[in-house]
This record gives structure tokens, C-alpha cells and sequence, in this order.
């Protein structure tokens, strides 16, 4: 196309300028990267830091409501009250966690047994939310075993682990037996196995963990489970698969996000202003190549009108200038996200002491097709306006100037 | 045959808001294949505005022009330019070259813009046409290279391009000094012999004019002797 060889030859002609105008795009192009690798990188940090000690999903029996039950005669209504009269658990839960096992995207599952009770030493009395596992499974949802300070993690019969903060708070040490009391009323004297130290105050202050095995005695469920936690390859994925297994089960299944939704709400404000910074990068870019374009379309008056003058359509006059925009805005997206890769692969090795990235950017989350293509469409979109008013220059006006 | 250029009562009146400037009142013109011609008259008496209206630049505001024999003041702007890049050629007084190609790339632009790219066969009249105005050695050289008047020379090159039944030059030599517009106005001359294209030049330099084989002079807005032939000096 000679409207494209035109065009490559007016910025080739002025090498520096033009060099000068793509470095200014690739600039804007570079910050659009950083920021959307930033903003990315962030979520990525704050995710895993949520999702890493918990589970995606949680599987619990549907919770049963009272309702009110249609009647043919409008005055009247019964209401169906909860019943009280049956112990809320998942009872037959082989078929579920069969399912959970074949599905490629769970990564780990736990069925579990939770529930409350009180650790009681001498005077000291504790509250403590016990989970009860398969003890091969101790570690599916939360690292627990890599975890313990003292003693150990096998967990056998009548064992419990505690967290250090409640093994200080009572005064106990592994090896030690203590009182094990469930709010079902029943007491056990079980032994301290082991100590963990998470670094989560919750877990550290709160938690016990006991095994399937000795828990359902002292829970009153010989055969059903409380909860079924599930973790899954992609937690980003959790709505999607915590709505099919609603479904294949007919379990509630919560995933993550509903019990995090702070966490949702900071991340939605910090995808606003992330959204924000983008277009303001991508405005400037766009400026830019409108104004530089502009002046070119200005100081070519004289040949555009001679142009013009021997008969040149206004189209092939319009099309050099937006193919300059074109050639702009592709290579400067191009080079822009090359050193914007390299800037956020950079920033991703500066650590700090502890090994934690000093900035969480995610390399690989650039939007870098995104603003590829913006940054290209929008380039020639911000040389419409230099190549109308270039095809409509008045060929008289521009060559008697 | 055909007259190439028949303009016929052509008035021309500018106006800027409520200022109205009457440069042509009624003007007639009409050249005949062949013809080298000269436009004369006192600065300001309207060549310039002629020679926009016979290139189809310009609109007159009142009158016909035919050329050719295709009547052209109706034709649409794209029309026209399609008409002006195909049968018209252009000289001005600044060549207005395009300063990022070389010469022959400049001569086969006209050709090559409409067409998508300079073909082989493009390329290989554009230096027949630079060799004819005496830039052979030349050929590739950017014309930002090139003193004016062998700029001026591209640019009569170019606007023999399309092979142009009417050429039309407004100061062509305007801006040379005597050598350098002897050359340029020689070749118009030979162009004219031998091609039987026909010139239409602006010009108030009498030297120019002497050199054509027909003067038209335009004096308060009208032809003033259109039809006295002039003998041809040499
Ligand atoms: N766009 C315009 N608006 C108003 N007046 C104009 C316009 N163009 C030309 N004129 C006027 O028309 C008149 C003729 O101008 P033109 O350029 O045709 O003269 P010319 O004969 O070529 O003069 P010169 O020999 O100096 O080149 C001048 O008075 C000029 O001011
Ligand atoms: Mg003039």
C-alpha cells in the first residue's frame, strides 16, 4: 500500500522526533503494565494470604428455615417451624466426598467434625472450636504438621494439638493430659500430642484438633460429619465450583469470598483506582500522538496541498496520517510492554529481609493484550483528528501560504 | 477537434463575511491543442484565481468551463480530483516537492498514489522524464538535494507524469534566477513541441511571455486582447 510506504517515510524523516513520540508511548504504556501487574500482583498477595490457612469451600448441610407454607385460602397461613428435634449434619457423606475426589479441581479435601468445647485445667477453663480430622488428612486445608513447636503431630487416639497460646494460656505442655469438655456435656481427659504455632492469633488461641476417631463419641455423631472443606486448585474459581457442588449435592457450599467479603470489597476499590490510572496512562499516550500528529499534519500543509493539487484523494491523504498513528501506537505498545515486563519482572526480585517481595507485582498479569490493542485502536482513533483536517485541507490555501 | 480549454463568461467574486472582492467579471478564454500560451496581466488582476478555476481548484462563481470537451464545473470534489490527477499537470511557482522522496519517486507520485505503489513501468517513465528535464544523474537523489532550479525541473517532470492534456504553470520561473528560468521555460517550450501539450502560464515577466506563441491579458477583471497571436521568439 503506497499510503503506508508515505507514511513510514514521513517518521522516518524526522528520526529523533519520531523516536521521541514512541519512547513517550511506550512510556504510558510502561506505567499501564506497572500498575495493572501492581493492582494484580496485590490481589494476587492478599488472595493467597486469605485462601493459603483456609479453605475455598465449605460444605455444611442446608441450613433449614422456617417458612411459610402456601394456602389455598389466603387468610390462613401455616408456618413450618425449624425442627430442633435432628442434629444438623451431613450423614451420608460418602457420595459427596466421592464426588469432591473425582473432580480435577479440587485440590485437598477434609471432612470434618466441628464443634465447641471448654479445655479444663485445675481452676482454668478455655473455649475451644475443635476440628476433627482424618489425622492422614491433618494438613489438607492449613499446614499443621510443619506447624508444631513441641511434641508431635500424629494425632492417635484420645491425642489433641493445641495452639501455643492456648497451651500458655493453660499452663499445659505436650505430653500433658487435660480435660476435654464438649458442649454436648461429655468429659474426656485426652493428651496434649503436640503445640502448633501458626502466627494467626485465632488459630494459635482457639483451635484444637482432634482426630475423626476420638471425636465422635464426644460429639454425638458416630457416623455423620459437620462440615466438608474443600481446597481447590484455582481459588478464584470457588463461586463456579462451590455452585456446581451446591447442585451435584445439594449441600450449602460457601466459597471463600462470602466469608471474606471485605477482602472483596478492598480488592473491588483497588481494581477502581487501578482502572483509573490506566486510562489516565492511556489518555496521555493518546494526547500525545494527537498533538504530535497535529503539528506534522501543520508543517506539511504545503505538500499535503500539492498533493491534493494533483488530484491525491482526500482518502489516501487521511489514511497516511492514521497509519502513522497505527505505526506509533504499535510500536510504542510493543516496546512499552517489553520494558514493562522487564520493569515488573525486576520489581518482582527486590525481597526484603523476610523474603516478601517489596512490591507484590504479578509479571505475568500486565494486561498486556489489553493495552496492546487499546493503546493501537486508541492510536488511531487520536489521528482521525489530524487526518481529517489533513484531507480536508484546501489545496489553493495550503500551496499559496 | 476539440478546444482543451473552453471557459466561457467565467466571474469570480470573493467574499470575507460582508467584503466582496469582484476579481473576474467575465472572462473567456479558450486554447486550442497545442497552444503555449501566457496569462499576463498587473499584479492582482486575477491570473492566479484564473488558473485555480481552469485547474478545477477553485469554483468560479459564475460561468462554464469545458475541457476537453467534458464539461467540468459540475463535477463533484473527488471528480475533480480524479480529473486534475489524470489530465491535468500543476507548475507553481514553489516546486513543493515532497522533501522525504527522491526525484524519481516525487515525478511518480501522481501515478503511484491512485494506483497503490510506483510499478516497474512508473519508475522507468519517471527517470525517462527526469532524463528528459536534464536529471539523469539525479535520478535517486532526495530532491532536498537539489538546487531550486533543478527542483523546479522535478516538479515540471512531475507534472508530466500522468501525460496531462493541459498544463497549467503559475510563475514557474518566479522564483529562478535568468538561467535557471531560461532552462525551465526551454523545456516548457519542448515539452510543448514536442508532446503538442498545451501550456497555460501565468506570468509578468515579459521574457516568458515573448517566448509563448499566444498572450492573454486580463485587466479589470476581462480578457484585454485574447486573440492576438504573438509571434514566436527563438
Ligand atoms: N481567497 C480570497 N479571498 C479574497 N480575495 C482574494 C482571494 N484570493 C485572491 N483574492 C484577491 O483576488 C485578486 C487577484 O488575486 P490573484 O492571486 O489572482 O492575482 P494575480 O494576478 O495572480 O497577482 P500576482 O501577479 O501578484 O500573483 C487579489 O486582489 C486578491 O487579493
Ligand atoms: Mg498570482
Amino acid at each position: 500500500m503506497f499510503a503506508l510506504t508515505v507514511a513510514r517515510r514521513y517518521l522516518f524523516s524526522n528520526p529523533a522526533q519520531t523516536a521521541l513520540l514512541i519512547a513517550g508511548v511506550a512510556l504510558g504504556v510502561t506505567a499501564f503494565v506497572f500498575i495493572t501487574a501492581l493492582i494484580e500482583g496485590l490481589a494476587i498477595r492478599l488472595t493467597d494470604d486469605v485462601t493459603a490457612n483456609s479453605a475455598h469451600i465449605s460444605l455444611e448441610p442446608e441450613t433449614r428455615v422456617a417458612r411459610v407454607l402456601p394456602s389455598p385460602d389466603a387468610e390462613l397461613a401455616s408456618v413450618a417451624i425449624v425442627s430442633t428435634f435432628q442434629r444438623r449434619q451431613i450423614r451420608s457423606w460418602e457420595p459427596a466426598v466421592a464426588l469432591l475426589r473425582s473432580q480435577p479441581s479440587v485440590a485437598a479435601i477434609s471432612p470434618q467434625i466441628s464443634g465447641s468445647a471448654f479445655l479444663v485445667k485445675g481452676e482454668a477453663v478455655a473455649p475451644v472450636a475443635v476440628t476433627a480430622i482424618d489425622p492422614a488428612y491433618l494438613d489438607a486445608i492449613s499446614p499443621i504438621s510443619t506447624e508444631i513447636t513441641s511434641g508431635n503431630s500424629s494425632l492417635g487416639a484420645d491425642g489433641i494439638l493445641i495452639g501455643v497460646r492456648l497451651a500458655e494460656n493453660l499452663g499445659l505442655s505436650s505430653g500433658q493430659p487435660v480435660l476435654f469438655r464438649t458442649d454436648r456435656g461429655i468429659d474426656r481427659l485426652l493428651t496434649v500430642r503436640g503445640v502448633f504455632r501458626t502466627g494467626l492469633q485465632t488459630l494459635d488461641e482457639k483451635v484444637a484438633y482432634l482426630s475423626l476417631q476420638t471425636a465422635r463419641p464426644l460429639f454425638l455423631l458416630p457416623e455423620g460429619l459437620t462440615n466438608i472443606e474443600v481446597k481447590l486448585e484455582d481459588p478464584g474459581r470457588a463461586r463456579d465450583v462451590a455452585a456446581f457442588l451446591h447442585e451435584a449435592t445439594g449441600l450449602r457450599a460457601t466459597p471463600w469470598q462470602e466469608k471474606n467479603a471485605s477482602l472483596e470489597g478492598a480488592l473491588t476499590a483497588q481494581a477502581r483506582t487501578g482502572t483509573l490510572i490506566q486510562m489516565f496512562s492511556l489518555i496521555s499516550v493518546l494526547v500525545g500522538i494527537a498533538s504530535a500528529l497535529s503539528l506534522s499534519a501543520n508543517r506539511r500543509r504545503g505538500e499535503i496541498g500539492i498533493m491534493r493539487a494533483f488530484g491525491v484523494s482526500s482518502t489516501f491523504i487521511a489514511a497516511v496520517f492514521v497509519l502513522q498513528g497505527l505505526l506509533i501506537g504499535m510500536v510504542g505498545a510493543g516496546i512499552g510492554c517489553v520494558s514493562g515486563f522487564a520493569l515488573c519482572s525486576w520489581l518482582a526480585t527486590l525481597t526484603n529481609a523476610e523474603g516478601i517481595m517489596l512490591l507484590p507485582v504479578a509479571p505475568s498479569e500486565g494486561g498486556y493484550v489489553a493495552v496492546f490493542l487499546l493503546t493501537t485502536l486508541g492510536a488511531v482513533l487520536a489521528s482521525v483528528i489530524p487526518a481529517r483536517s489533513a484531507a480536508r485541507l484546501d489545496p489553493l490555501e495550503a500551496i499559496q501560504q | 477537434m476539440n478546444d482543451v480549454l473552453e471557459a466561457r463568461a467565467i466571474g469570480m467574486t470573493f467574499r470575507n463575511g460582508d467584503d466582496f472582492t469582484e476579481v473576474l467579471k467575465n472572462v473567456d478564454v479558450t486554447l486550442q491543442p497545442g497552444e503555449l500560451a501566457a496569462l499576463l496581466g498587473a499584479s492582482g488582476s486575477g491570473k492566479s484565481t484564473f488558473l485555480s478555476i481552469a485547474g478545477l481548484l477553485l469554483r468560479p462563481t459564475t460561468g462554464a468551463i469545458t475541457i476537453a470537451g467534458q464539461r467540468v464545473d459540475q463535477l463533484s470534489d473527488a471528480e475533480r480530483a480524479e480529473f486534475r490527477n489524470t489530465r491535468l499537470g500543476f507548475i507553481f511557482q514553489f516546486h513543493h516537492l515532497l522533501p522525504d522522496f527522491t526525484a524519481t519517486e516525487n515525478v511518480a507520485f501522481p501515478a503511484a498514489a491512485p494506483a497503490g505503489g510506483i510499478t516497474p513501468a512508473m519508475r522507468k517513465r519517471a527517470r525517462e522524464l527526469l532524463a528528459r528535464v536534464g536529471l539523469s544523474d539525479r535520478l535517486d537523489f532526495l530532491v532536498t538535494r537539489l538546487s531550486g532550479g533543478q527542483k523546479q525541473r522535478v516538479a515540471i517532470a512531475r507534472a508530466l507524469m500522468n501525460k496531462p492534456e493541459l498544463i497549467l504553470a503559475d510563475e514557474p520561473t518566479g522564483s529562478l534566477d535568468r538561467v535557471a528560468a531560461e532552462q525551465v521555460l526551454d523545456l516548457m517550450r519542448e515539452v510543448n513541441r514536442e508532446d503538442k501539450a498545451t501550456f497555460l502560464i501565468c506570468t509578468h515577466d515579459e521574457q516568458v511571455a515573448a517566448r509563448c506563441t499566444r498572450r492573454i491579458t486580463l485587466k479589470d477583471g476581462r480578457v484585454e486582447e485574447a486573440w492576438e497571436e504573438h509571434p514566436v521568439v527563438t
